[in-house]
């Protein structure tokens, strides 16, 4: 197999490694605001927090993304291929981190927030100096293996327009008629990026405060 | 009172002149060319009219999308969906023309709106080189024949398969690009498609792929794709404008000789498809 | 835009038949890969580091690239190889594999919770290891594996969209084609996300009822 093929193959892992990036990270940020919608007292934010978690996790993400591509149109909103795919991802992510997130938060020793209170500290500050840190270092593994499977999952983003490396593969697989090479070479490229992501979570995950017994 | 009367007619001057803004803006031609960016729908699976030959996008539709950019003065645009995704994508005005091509058939012509036809699609059979067990049509009774899936070359190949005395075993694909892989492979024994997409493949592989001939399928043309709203015909008149004038001044011949190695006679407008 | 159900309901045997094969692959796919994962999970613990090695290898490679990838490499690259499976075939052979993966990594995690004071007294009692597995590992691991394993059930059947690409008539495959023809996009992708969503969720709420039933092998709190 030529070099060229693979140089392509790269370009478009571009694509993936860009898209899945972006998406982490506002999928995180609406992880944020749902699972606070979770924790929250008022019966009012519970349950579109949990129809939400179970939508996204409940249905296949070849089928949401062909439904924000396809559906939202018909109320109104259009998108281009690429916010398509990013909102797509992003939501699905934003599900699966909120239920992470959750577990995160009920972890929190109670015994330290008891604590907190009886010294004074305000709930706000509680949430900031306490609850949040550890929360978020006890679920950053989790972040990682996100990562890694919104990766993966970025495979199916062609079906909105976007060419990334699984559409470049089957592009090249199509007219050179080297589907084992390809796709192959294709699947040590996901793999490479994976592990670099693995590794990587791995540093920043020692690095980050321990959480107190 | 006073402030509430500002009020309304503040709103109802907003709804004019929104409505104005709109009505200007939905003018799609005028928005094209204000963008300076035609966009087209494609499948880039659809040898040799739009397919990717290592890494490049290529084909007859590129040149000649390149030529009718030329005509109306924007650049072109691709965007490249599966072939089942294309028209709900066209409806969802995610681009303004789909090229495809597309067969022109009675059914399709309710809904969207074709440019003069391109080249011609009848349909025939591409079956493995040195398989002697299909030397007509006809012998695909009982076999599996690939095809793409919300084709019209799947509908024509349901109806042929219905005037045989065993059924043809019909399988869908996503593309036409995996069907020819399937049919190297020896997992189906023919791929029903038209007659120059086929031709091409064959060429591009002689001693793997052949055509049986004569062609079975009804008399049929492809052409290009459009919505048939208001808001589309100044656009869909301009390429229709564009597409004759390319044809007038013989590119379109050209164009067609590169490809398929022949030119097509084809009308200026199909008004009755044959199906 | 209008939105006509009838449209899909007048194909409702076309539906049912693309529904009967996302279930029967899924749940076909979904038995190999938790047998298939267990004796991968029972060979790395049991079969020597050699074993091990290799069987992690496979299972990085395959728990590290995207599922559609491994399923156009034995669907596509297959042939090239001798193998020429169908696409039912390939779909199940590919969500076995996939799954198989992930379910070793389940019951190994699974094995390794169980406290190794239980199994050296099986050895010093002079259970063999396969009486240890069937009398000790099995029934202390349950509890701990029977959530991960329904989370990993209800992934593999949401997988099984993706075989439509292979061209599966599986549910997705057939409503997006009946969705295409009929000009009523809408109105599949709508029964399709609907169909996905009902079926996880009884199947959530199955996987929770077991759940507590066979509360009574836990040996300890977790």
């Amino acid at each position: 197999m030529s070099t060229k093929l693979f140089e392509l193959l790269l370009q478009a892992s571009i694509y993936t490694v860009t898209i899945s990036m972006v998406s982490i990270l506002i999928g995180f940020a609406i992880a944020i605001i749902v699972s606070a919608m979770l924790l929250s007292r008022q019966r009012l934010f519970v349950l579109p927090g949990q129809i939400f978690i179970s939508f996204f996790r409940g249905v296949p993400l070849l089928v949401q993304l062909l439904l924000i591509y396809n559906l939202l149109p018909v109320i109104g909103i259009n998108v281009p291929s690429i916010v398509a795919a990013i909102v797509g991802l992003s939501l699905c992510t934003a599900a699966y981190q909120a239920e992470n997130l959750r577990g995160g938060f009920a972890s929190v020793p109670s015994g330290l927030v008891e604590s907190a209170e009886m010294v004074g500290l305000t709930p706000i500050q509680i949430f900031r100096r306490i609850k949040a840190p550890i929360a978020l270092r006890l679920t950053f593994p989790a972040l990682v293996n996100e990562a890694i499977l919104i990766l993966k999952a970025s495979s199916l983003v062609s079906v909105v327009g976007i060419v990334e490396l699984t559409r470049m593969a089957q592009d090249l697989a199509g007219s050179t008629f080297l589907p084992l090479e390809i796709f192959a070479s294709a699947g040590l490229i996901y793999l490479a990026i994976n592990w670099i992501v693995a590794l990587a979570g791995g540093l920043i995950e020692r690095s980050l405060p321990g959480v107190p017994r | 009172m006073k402030a509430n009367s500002l009020l309304k007619g503040l709103v109802g001057a907003a709804f004019l002149f929104g409505a104005a803004v709109s009505a200007h803006a939905a003018d799609t031609l005028a928005s094209v060319k204000a963008a300076g960016t035609l966009k087209v729908g494609t499948e880039t699976a659809f040898a040799p009219f739009d397919y990717i030959d290592a890494g490049e996008h290529t084909g007859l539709n590129v040149d000649l999308f390149a030529e009718i950019g030329e005509e109306l003065g924007v650049k072109i645009e691709w965007v490249a969906l599966p072939w089942d995704g294309v028209f709900p994508a066209l409806e969802a005005g995610k681009f303004d023309v789909v090229a495809g091509p597309a067969t022109i058939t009675k059914k399709r012509m309710e809904r969207y709106r074709f440019t003069p036809p391109i080249a011609e699609a009848t349909i025939a059979i591409l079956k493995k080189a040195g398989d002697t067990t299909i030397s007509k049509p006809e012998d695909i009774a009982g076999k599996t024949i690939g095809v793409g899936k919300a084709t019209a070359q799947l509908d024509q190949l349901k109806e042929f398969s219905d005037t045989l005395p065993t059924k043809v075993d019909v399988r869908e694909y996503p593309a036409f690009t995996e069907t020819y892989a399937d049919l190297a492979a020896g997992r189906i024994a023919g791929v029903a498609n038209s007659l120059p997409n086929i031709a091409f493949v064959a060429s591009q592989r002689k001693g793997t792929f052949e055509v049986v001939l004569p062609p079975f399928g009804k008399k049929s043309y492809f052409g290009f794709i459009g919505l048939k709203d208001a808001d589309h015909a100044p656009l869909m008149d301009a390429i229709d404008a564009a597409m004759l004038k390319i044809k007038a001044d013989g590119r379109m011949a050209e164009l067609q000789k590169k490809w398929f190695g022949a030119s097509f006679d084809t009308p200026d407008a199909v008004k009755d498809p044959a199906f | 835009m209008t939105f006509d159900i009838n449209v899909i309901f007048s194909h409702l045997p076309e539906i049912a038949s693309g529904a009967c094969v996302t279930i029967v692959i899924w749940i076909v796919a979904a038995l190999a890969a938790a047998v298939l994962g267990f004796l991968v999970a029972v060979a790395r613990r049991f079969g020597g580091v050699i074993l091990d090695r290799v069987f992690g290898i496979v299972i990085a490679v395959l728990r590290g690239t995207p599922f559609l990838i491994q399923i156009f490499l034995v669907y596509y690259g297959g042939p090239f190889v001798g193998l020429s499976l169908d696409p039912i075939p390939a779909g199940v052979v590919g969500l076995s594999i996939y799954g198989a993966a992930y379910f070793s990594e389940i019951f190994r995690s699974g094995f390794a919770a169980v406290p190794k004071g239980h199994i050296e007294a099986g050895l010093c009692v002079g259970l063999t290891h396969t009486q240890i597995v069937r009398r000790i590992l099995l029934p202390e691991m349950t509890m701990l594996v029977l959530p991960p394993s329904l989370n990993m059930t209800i992934i593999l059947m949401k997988e099984t969209a993706v075989l439509s690409i292979i061209t599966v008539p599986e549910l997705t495959a057939t409503l997006s084609a009946i969705g295409s023809q009929q000009y009523a996009f809408v109105e599949a992708l709508f029964v399709l996300a609907l169909f996905y969503w009902g079926l996880v969720e009884i199947t959530g709420w199955l996987g929770r009822l077991a759940e507590t039933k066979l509360t009574r092998f836990r040996f300890f709190h977790i």
